[in-house]
């Protein structure tokens, strides 16, 4: 499974399905820890910090992939 | 001879040493299940993030100075120090008694100090101990003062919103006193840096003088009261720290294993667990006390000695200590140093 997913399941607490490029954060429970997390998540699998900023722009699981390609 | 570039100002000083150190907490505890009849569920959540579990708080009347104060009796009574040896003394927090005079002039006097040495503050937080050491190791080193008294903690508890569960379930209260003297075997490097674009992300807006207070619509608090952005803050150490402890470990020529400890300011359990990984340390080197006393803001590194590491420092031989304060400001600083067997490294209460 794509680490990036595998970890966000873990974050929300949610079964693995649920989470699909579509998915979006507001419904999963996107809060302030839920947002630390992530930057570690995405330091882990990317090997990068994300920027605050634009990790605040991102609506679904998919918003945030793109932001390892930027 | 110091070197200056992207991760900070490198430096070794010779011949200090840290004598004794005794770190002061106030006898009230605060444990989670007092919080979660104002902050309900929340509790449980952030108490996953940070780590911390019970943190001490002082009384209404009690400040640093009283703690720091009690910590420093105790540290001349138990190592047997001669006060009147005390050639200078360092005063680092972010909760001084007093907007003026300097609260290391009212020390002087409270701990009975002689009169013709040098006493001032220093006005930082999670970086304070690192650089109060190196203060203190530049004074010896000038040829001035052999011992110098270094006061460091802070009662953040005074400047949180009580509604604000990102700090009022973080931080905890202490005050320390450290002995760092003349010594022909000792030596220390140490690794500073800042970057001020990152101040506005940990900051108390009010109380000094700047009238024109910036508006930040990130911050719902009073802004006489603590404001953290902890997702700015933990991507700054996701930045800084794995290149302090790399920039530290080349300055000072001693190879990472032979490290026996790294203790990491104590932001957030959460943070230090994922820095260490990221700076492939192994956990048994990583102390960590945040559980019992939360974040101390500035006290953090000396209530590690006092703590979890007094067994270690209290022993019969030494160990080699990196000590890594990182945060407010933005402002960083390391420390490579051999420390103990000291005469004195205790917690007490007050």
């Amino acid at each position: 499974m794509n680490p990036l997913y595998a970890g966000l399941a873990d974050i929300f607490e949610v079964d693995p399905e649920l989470i699909t490029p579509d998915a979006r954060l507001e419904d999963l429970g996107w809060d302030s820890l839920a947002m630390v997390s992530t930057i570690a998540l995405f330091d882990e699998v990317y090997g990068k910090p994300v920027g605050v900023d634009k990790l605040k722009t991102c609506q679904t699981v998919a918003d945030i992939e793109a932001l390892a390609a930027g | 001879m110091s070197n200056t570039d992207a991760v900070g100002t490198s430096t070794t000083i010779r011949d200090v040493r840290i004598a004794g150190v005794v770190a002061c907490v106030p006898a009230r505890v605060v444990g989670n299940d007092e919080l979660s009849e104002r902050f309900g569920d929340a509790v449980a959540q952030v108490t996953k993030m940070t780590g911390v579990i019970t943190r001490h708080i002082a009384a209404p009347e009690q400040t640093t100075a009283d703690l720091c104060a009690a910590a420093a009796e105790a540290l001349f009574d138990r190592a047997g120090i001669d006060r009147t040896t005390i050639g200078a003394l360092i005063f680092i927090s972010q909760t001084p008694d007093h907007r003026l005079p300097a609260t290391a002039c009212l020390l002087q006097d409270r701990l009975g100090l002689p009169v013709g040495i040098a006493a001032f503050d220093v006005n930082l937080g999670c970086s304070a101990y690192p650089y109060g050491l190196w203060l203190a190791s530049m004074m010896i080193a000038s040829g001035g003062p052999q011992r110098v008294l270094l006061l460091v903690g802070d009662t953040i508890s005074k400047i949180v919103h009580g509604e604000d569960r990102a700090t009022a379930l973080l931080f905890g209260d202490c005050g320390t006193a450290t002995l760092v003297e003349a010594d022909g075997e000792g030596s220390a490097t140490f690794l500073l840096g800042t970057d001020g674009a990152g101040g506005r992300n940990l900051i108390v807006p009010k109380g000094g003088f700047r009238a024109d207070l910036p508006a930040d619509p990130r911050n719902p608090n009073p802004e006489d009261t603590l404001f953290m952005e902890g997702s700015e803050i933990f991507t700054f150490t996701l930045g800084a720290v794995p290149r302090l402890i790399d920039g530290l470990v080349e300055a000072s020529g001693i190879a990472r294993d032979d490290f026996d400890a790294f203790l990491f300011h104590q932001a957030n359990g959460f943070m230090i667990k994922h820095l260490a990984k990221k700076a492939k340390l192994p956990p048994e080197k990583v102390p960590m006390n945040i559980d019992r006393f939360g974040n101390t803001s500035s006290a953090t590194i000396p209530l590690l000695l006092a703590t979890d590491c007094r067994e270690q420092v209290t022993g019969g031989a030494s160990y080699m200590l990196a000590m890594l304060g990182f945060g407010v400001g933005y402002s960083w600083a390391g420390c490579a140093m051999r420390v103990g067997p000291l005469a004195v490294a205790d917690l007490v209460t007050a």
